[in-house]
Order: C-alpha cells, then structure tokens, then sequence
C-alpha cells in the first residue's frame, strides 16, 4: 500500500526531466519516419521511411544513427511493422509479394530471409517478435475481424539472447554465438 | 543380365546418388520458396479469439500486450503467455478513452500506450507494480501514435506528428 502512494505521488512529478532526443533524419526520402521499433537491448532502432515512393525500412545505430545495412529485405519492399530481436540479430517485418501480404524475418547474422505462409484467408495486419526470437504475434484479419495469433519459433530461430553479439548486417561470424550463461537467467516474474 | 539387376554397377549407383541430389536440391529450393511454417500456439490462440477482437500486439519476456475489446469498446491487455492468463491492469483502461497502441517491458512491470481521451491523444506509461500512470508529454507539441518499448522498459520510442510531419523521439525513462 505503501509502495503504491509513493508510486502514485512519484507519478504526479512530471515528465519534463526525462531525456529526450529526436531519432534524427535518415537522410532518406521525404523525411517522414514511422513505425519505430527497438531492440530488446535499445542499440538498433527500426523503422519506416519512403524510398523511392515505397514504404522502406530502415535500421540505425542507437546512439549514433548510423545506418546499418539490410540484406535481401532490402528488396522486398514495401514494407511494414518492423520488429527486433534483442540484438537486433532477427528483424521481422510485413512484405507485399504480389497480392499478399506476407510476415518475413531476416537473420542479420547469416543473411538469411524466412518467409512465414500462413493460411490464405489471414491477412496480416502488424507482428511483433520478442526479443529473444522465440514467439511471433501477428494481427491477422479473418472475415474482416481482427484477430491476434501467436507462433512458436522455437524450431525455426535460434535465440537471441542478452549478452550475443551485435549483428553486424549481411553475414556476421560471430552467428548463434550467445551466450548462454545470461541467457539462462529467467526474466522477472 | 539378372545378375547385373541383383548387383548395380557403380554408374547405377552414381546415377542413383545424383537423382537423389536432384531431388534434395529441388526440396530444398520449394523450403526456400515456401518457407516453413511456424508453429501456431493453439491454446492461448483459441483465449483470445474468445476475448473478442484483437490487435496491436507486443511481445516481451513471457508478456503479450494488446488491444482488445467487445462491442466496440477496446482496452489494453496483458496476457502471461506461458499460463495462458490475462493478468489485471488496475487503474489504466478506462471507459472514455481509445487505445491506439501499447508496448511491454520484459518482466511486464511498464507499459506504454498511446490512447485517445478527451478529444487528444496522449502518451502514457503504466507501472503494474505501483498501479500508477503517468502521461509523458510531447517535446515540442504533437500528437503521438505508436510506441515501442525497450525491453528493460527504461527507453522508448514513439512516432510523432508535428505539422503534419512525422518524426519519432526517443525519451529516457527513469
């Protein structure tokens, strides 16, 4: 109870003291970004811009901005809903391939590209991946209610733990080597 | 003749190993094509398509945090995905105000969402553990839409729009 007022009066303090700092252009398109997505770990920052009058997505170095490069996500545009692993090693993200929308994920380590089907009559919506790469949401639309679906990826994604590498973009060495003795610590319960 | 039937010789077996390298070359090319698929998470699938609609969804740790609702009126949720169980949120979902977007930290203890309430749309950040809310201004003015949260929920970004322009800010949380 206690905790609860003092949580309640901190509450009422404000916000105007917290850092704040613009994401900075891209240096791409119109400059509009939208869509921001973090990494688990807060060092890559996804999100979307036009490029060429089509819905790219973009990822940059935190604090830095620096662009980071993509792989073969780079072309499958437009795209949609980023999200990230915890060290940015996995980035997922909606493509348009033809008429359908499709969830992707793209290993940043190895450069692969896993494409996701789902039934026909699913139409996805936004997804988001959890940090350590192990389940996958995706808002889907299903006679025209929307509906959010859970995967298990357990046996399609090693995990991307606290502690692993930074992936670098477009193939990295250090690929799968997490490291396991964070990653055995739980997360808060 | 019979004989060499019983006993291929070794351009029979070559031919053999190459025809099933052809074929693992053309399975692997349909499981690139294709893709695999994942696994769907029936159980907890089934708990929220009886909970109504839903969207907006955010992972971290073992916490799913999205936007549902009946009848038209949304809330935000947050579901320990391992029990399959929404957990409580005392104190933020309220009848007059929208959700638009909601994200989670890892030990589920702060979430951030953008809601609609009283003609604007504000920013706020929930903490489970103090039930308390608190709204983060926008620095300049503008009208946030989605946020991503940190996993250890002590960082944010959010997309904003400023005359019609759309940025996105990063605010430290402490």
């Amino acid at each position: 109870m206690l905790t609860a007022a003092l949580g309640m009066t901190l509450v009422g303090c404000g916000s105007w003291s917290w850092g704040r700092r613009s994401a900075g252009p891209s240096g791409l398109g119109d400059g509009h970004r939208q869509d921001p997505a973090l990494s688990g770990n807060g060092r890559v920052l996804a999100s979307i811009v036009e490029r060429g009058g089509r819905a790219t997505v973009i990822l940059q170095e935190q604090p830095s901005g620096r662009l980071l490069p993509l792989g073969p996500l780079q072309r499958q545009q437009p795209h949609r809903s980023p999200s990230l692993s915890w060290n940015g090693r996995y980035l997922a993200v909606l493509v348009q391939q033809g008429g359908r929308r499709l969830a992707v994920i793209e290993d940043r380590a190895t450069g692969r590209l896993q494409r996701l089907p789902l039934p026909a009559d699913l139409e996805p919506q936004r997804l988001s991946l959890a940090p350590d790469g192990r389940r996958l949401a995706i808002e889907v639309v299903r006679s025209g209610r929307s509906v959010v679906q859970m995967f298990d990826l357990g046996s399609l994604l090693e995990a991307d733990l606290p502690g692993g590498l930074p992936a670098t973009g477009g193939g990295w060495s250090g690929a799968g080597s997490t490291r396991d003795d964070e990653a055995a610590s739980p997360a808060p319960r | 003749m019979r004989q060499k039937q019983r006993h291929p010789g070794r351009g029979a077996q070559q031919r053999r190993f190459a025809l099933v390298g052809c074929l693992s070359l053309i399975g692997l090319s349909l499981g690139g094509c294709l893709g695999e698929m994942p696994t769907p998470m029936g159980g907890l699938d089934r708990q929220l398509e009886q909970a109504g609609s839903s969207q907006a969804p955010a992972l971290a740790g073992r916490w799913l945090a999205l936007i549902g609702g009946r009848g038209g009126r949304d809330q935000v949720l947050l579901v320990d995905v391992e029990r399959a169980l929404p957990v409580p949120l005392p104190g933020l979902n309220r009848p007059d105000a929208q959700p638009l977007s909601v994200a989670v930290s890892r030990d589920g203890n702060r979430l951030a969402v953008v809601r609609q309430l009283d003609g604007r749309t504000e920013l706020v950040l929930y903490r489970r553990e103090l039930m308390g809310l608190e709204t983060i201004a926008m620095q300049p003015a503008g009208v946030p839409r989605r946020v991503s949260l940190r996993a250890d929920g002590h960082e944010l970004a959010v997309e904003v729009s400023r005359g019609g322009h759309w940025q996105i800010d990063l605010i430290d949380i402490p």
